[in-house]
């Protein structure tokens, strides 16, 4: 009979890889770019997040250094990904990346009606 | 480790390779710049949770310190990246 702690090391871990798994399987499937970076900025944060969490968990009785590293860590991840991919996507945007077929509504193109850059050739 | 974690890290492990390959695939069918570098960014995380799942197999720390390491370099990648599509040069 496996301990509590062992019970919520693996719970965090098998979330997170469900997470990170599904981010995975997002950004495969979904049809343009900016839906892949939304499978990839949000699920795979989260999904990083909790098996960082497992991880501190698991080392917490050893090693008093681990818990700490693995909460800088996961404050490192959540600080630089929505940033970089937030870069990303404003980047694919003026650099005039195809949107899908099915999109909606593109509400930045009444705050950017010229998309500066036409060196790329997307139509 | 106990077997009950022992388990779950091989299934974990599992799953997180096939996320990799996932991933690897986009980067090779990606149509553009931007979606390899989408699909780096996600491969940089599974990478990081398979690093961490296999400190706690080997019950050893020495690489955890890999994981600050992947999270601060794939960060640069991808703002060099953005800055190269959005103004052509990266400096």
């Amino acid at each position: 009979m496996p301990s509590l702690i062992e019970c919520v090391v693996a719970l965090a871990l098998v979330t997170g890889t469900f997470l990170t798994v599904v981010a995975c399987i997002g950004l495969l499937r979904f049809p343009d770019v900016f839906c892949r970076m939304h499978a990839a900025g949000k699920a795979g944060t989260l999904g990083v997040s909790l098996i960082l969490v497992a991880i501190g968990i698991f080392f917490a009785g050893a090693q008093v250094s681990i818990p700490v590293r693995a909460a800088l860590a996961i404050f490192f991840q959540f600080l630089t990904t929505p940033a970089a991919t937030h870069l990303l996507a404003r980047a694919s945007y003026l650099a005039k990346y195809p949107l899908a077929e099915r999109t909606a509504l593109d509400e930045l193109q009444t705050y950017l009606p010229s998309r500066p850059h036409d060196t790329y050739g997307h139509e | 480790m106990s077997p009950f974690l022992d388990v779950i890290t091989i299934v974990c492990l599992t799953a997180l390779f096939v996320g990799a390959a996932l991933c690897l695939h986009r980067i090779l069918i990606g149509p553009d710049a931007a979606d390899r570098a989408v699909a780096l960014d996600t491969l940089t995380m599974v990478f990081i949770g398979i690093i961490s799942i296999l400190c706690m197999r080997w019950d050893s720390t020495l690489y955890f310190d890999a994981v600050w390491i992947l999270t601060l370099v794939g960060y640069l990648g991808s703002a060099a990246i953005a800055l190269y599509l959005e103004k052509g040069r990266i400096f």
